[in-house]
């Protein structure tokens, strides 16, 4: 067994005997309202942070992400990069305050991405309690602009403008403890809005009604043949519409998402969308839209490439057993400029999708040796072997 | 009647947290003052936002810079979780009613804090809400900052812009600080223009030394801020008080028959304090009822709450206290 995965273990409780730091960062940075594009104040607070832990570099790049490099002792190996999105999906008026009881932490975005942003501000703690250098520069990230409408700006611009070659890069993600990411699917995210066409004198519009209208446009794409393979599939995510119960709806909102592990799928799939649409504007006479929001391409790296391989053993050797899906995330925009990259889970969680979405802190431990661990497996090398 | 005031005050004494928080800064002051610090926070039932205060405080405050030598939990018989996780977060937790056993048992905020002076060993105290739902750091180092970095400021108060939150997390943006506006500031404008510069007189984040913590009184309930605030005033004036901006602090939202209480208790404060220090003659003794109404099934009945206003002696009068802080024990006044 390689000399590191034999000193993980070992790195669970020293991880552990820095809990209030850990803590404290997820409950610094996580208690800042970050929705989308307004990321600012959470970036600020994250070189604040990194700063004070003595990191040799905090700056912002010319898209504001901050990012802050731990200079490593080779010049010759290109960095590591240790990314974490900072936005998350609630609104600056909700209640960002987090409640911490004896064993969970649970408040709003605790795990998408608290708890990631959180770990990625400890490192250089951890780091330094475990007395590790690493050849290459450390680069933690934290990306703007990731999810939703963000469709991964941060880290596209990110990726575009850095001008040396990369390692590799381990993504984090607050959960679930276990997940090892090495594929994206080809991915659009669009929306479809019925408006209904007014008409003089008429109160309330006409009788056509733009729920009705998405309720067909529904009913036609889940009548769209999806293959088998390429694994295929189309995600109706949300809908809105309408102003009160006795009135018919004169604007509605459809979101839905494609996804392929062929882009050329994908790209299928949005005409015949499209086409659906176009038909179903034309039948019932309404203003029918179809708009992008976002969009990645499929991307993967093998079973059998040396980094997975080493994760899936990091993992192993921690006693957590790796579990692996598609991420349209962080991981689609590496992959995609041929970077090896994986998306890991910090810790166990509940309620993902709520605002009283909670973590347990004592898995969070192990959850950061693993990412550790694969942070020195690229270190060693295991990205450099093609 | 005008009244030619000290207005300076709220220029050199009022502070942003923001000055303090180059922490080495503060460390090194600390030591060449040769002080000790501790920090106390007054509990009951407070087992949503105590470990939170423990986690933030202890990381930064102790384990990576140590500016705060002890946390003490002091907890008024919480029948929630609070004294369990303030122990499991690393807090020395007490019972207000174990400490100083043989005395009356009183409840209430000011007589946690008083009791903390007795099992403390800071030479500077700092006194926190343990219900600060935005807990930073700044709380404490923004207090303990000119008390370390000016030699004239003994005590320091904080003040922020109080969010309240309302209903299920929601934040209203502004808010908060009725019964100051409704009660206290008046009060203070009437008799003693000059506090007025003190922008949030009720807020329960402060600290002094222990100097003079040990020699004010301590009223057990509502009244302890208002009383404090009179009793340094009087005895040291108002140069050796600082306010410390703390920006925003996030607190739970009261309702108006609570907030009315409490100013009943802050009211009866007040003006025993005024009887005390020969301000005022009160011609009949004041009643310890405060009475409200309530409407029960069709039925207007009254609801009642009792104050009576107990008031703990400054603790340097307290044998035990001499004893244990070497202070000389021959009779006290």
């Amino acid at each position: 067994m390689d000399d590191y995965l034999q000193r993980l273990p070992g790195f669970v409780d020293v991880i552990g005997s820095a809990m209030e730091t850990i803590l404290t960062n997820i409950l610094l940075i996580g208690q800042i309202p970050a929705p989308t594009f307004q990321e600012k104040v959470r970036t600020a607070v994250f070189l604040e942070r990194l700063a004070d832990f003595q990191v040799d570099e905090c700056t912002t790049d010319g898209y504001r992400n901050p990012i802050a490099i731990i200079r490593g002792t080779s010049r010759a190996k290109p960095p590591i990069f240790v990314v974490a999105h900072l936005d998350t999906a609630y609104e600056k008026t909700v209640d960002h305050n987090y409640t911490v009881k004896e064993k969970t932490i649970s408040g709003s975005g605790i795990l998408d991405n608290s708890v990631g942003v959180g770990a990625l501000l400890s490192l250089p703690e951890i780091f330094r309690r475990l007395e590790l250098t690493f050849e290459s520069d450390i680069v933690l990230a934290g990306v703007i602009q990731s999810i939703g409408k963000g469709n991964l700006r941060g880290i596209r611009h990110l990726l575009k403008t850095w001008s040396t070659p990369i390692r590799g890069a381990v993504i984090v993600e607050g959960g679930e403890l276990g997940r090892l990411n090495y594929y994206s699917d080809g991915m659009i995210r669009g929306e479809i809005i019925c408006r209904i066409k007014k008409t003089e004198g008429q109160a309330h519009g006409t009788k056509v009604n733009a729920i009705l209208v998405l309720n067909q446009v529904i009913n036609e794409i889940l009548e769209l043949r999806l293959p088998q393979r390429p694994r295929s599939e189309i995600i109706i995510g949300k809908i809105t519409g309408g102003i009160k119960h006795g009135v018919s709806a004169q604007e509605a909102k459809l979101g839905f998402e494609i996804r392929s592990d062929s882009d050329k799928m994908v790209r299928m799939l949005h005409n015949d969308i499209k086409d659906i649409i176009d038909g179903i504007s034309h039948e019932y006479d309404v203003d029918l839209g179809l708009s992008t929001v976002s969009n990645v391409n499929a991307a993967r790296l093998k079973f059998n490439h040396p980094l997975v391989k080493a994760a899936t053993q990091v993992m192993e050797t921690l006693g957590l057993n790796p579990v692996s899906e598609p991420s349209e995330s962080e991981l689609s925009i590496f992959l995609s400029r041929k970077i090896p990259a994986v998306t890991l889970g910090v810790t166990h969680g509940k309620h993902y999708l709520d605002q009283y979405s909670t973590m347990a802190i004592a898995p969070a431990f192990k959850g950061l040796a693993q990412i550790i661990g694969v942070i020195m497996a690229i270190n060693n090398g295991v990205c450099d072997e093609r | 009647m005008g009244f030619a005031m000290n207005d300076e005050w709220i220029k050199t004494n009022t502070f942003h947290y923001a000055r303090f928080c180059d922490l080495n800064q503060v460390m090194a002051a600390k030591e060449k003052k040769g002080v000790t610090i501790s920090l106390c926070l007054p509990t009951l039932n407070e087992e949503k936002t105590i470990a939170k205060e423990l986690v933030i405080l202890r990381s930064e405050l102790m384990a990576r810079y140590p500016v705060l030598d002890e946390i003490v939990v002091v907890d008024s018989g919480s029948t929630d979780n609070t004294r369990h996780i303030a122990t499991s977060f690393g807090a020395d937790v007490y019972n207000a009613d174990d400490i100083l056993p043989h005395l009356d048992k009183f409840k209430g905020k000011g007589e946690n804090l008083w009791k903390a002076l007795y099992i403390t060993k800071g030479d500077i105290i700092v006194y926190l809400d343990a219900d600060i739902k935005n807990i930073h750091h700044r709380f404490a180092y923004g207090l303990i900052g000119p008390l370390l970095l000016d030699n004239d400021i003994k005590f320091t108060k904080a003040f922020y812009d109080r969010p309240i939150a309302i209903g299920k997390n929601k934040i209203r943006p502004t808010g908060g600080g009725r019964v100051t506006e409704l009660v206290i500031r008046p009060l203070f404008s009437l008799f003693f223009p000059e506090l007025t510069q003190i922008l949030q007189p009720l807020s329960g984040e402060y600290a002094g030394y222990r100097a003079i913590f040990e020699n004010i009184p301590f009223p057990i309930g509502y009244g302890i801020e208002t009383s404090m605030i009179l009793d340094i005033y009087h005895k040291w004036g108002l140069d050796v008080m600082g306010q410390v901006d703390l920006e925003r602090r996030v607190h739970r939202n009261q309702d108006t028959k609570s907030l009315g209480k409490m100013s009943f208790a802050i009211l009866k404060t007040f003006i025993n304090r005024k009887v005390q220090l020969n301000l005022i003659d009160l011609k009949n003794e004041m009643f310890d009822e405060m009475i409200q109404y309530k409407l029960i099934k069709g039925r207007i009945e009254p609801d009642i709450f009792r104050y009576e206003g107990h008031e703990r002696p400054p603790i340097v009068e307290i044998p035990e206290y001499r004893e244990k802080f070497g202070i000389d024990t021959g009779p006290q006044h």
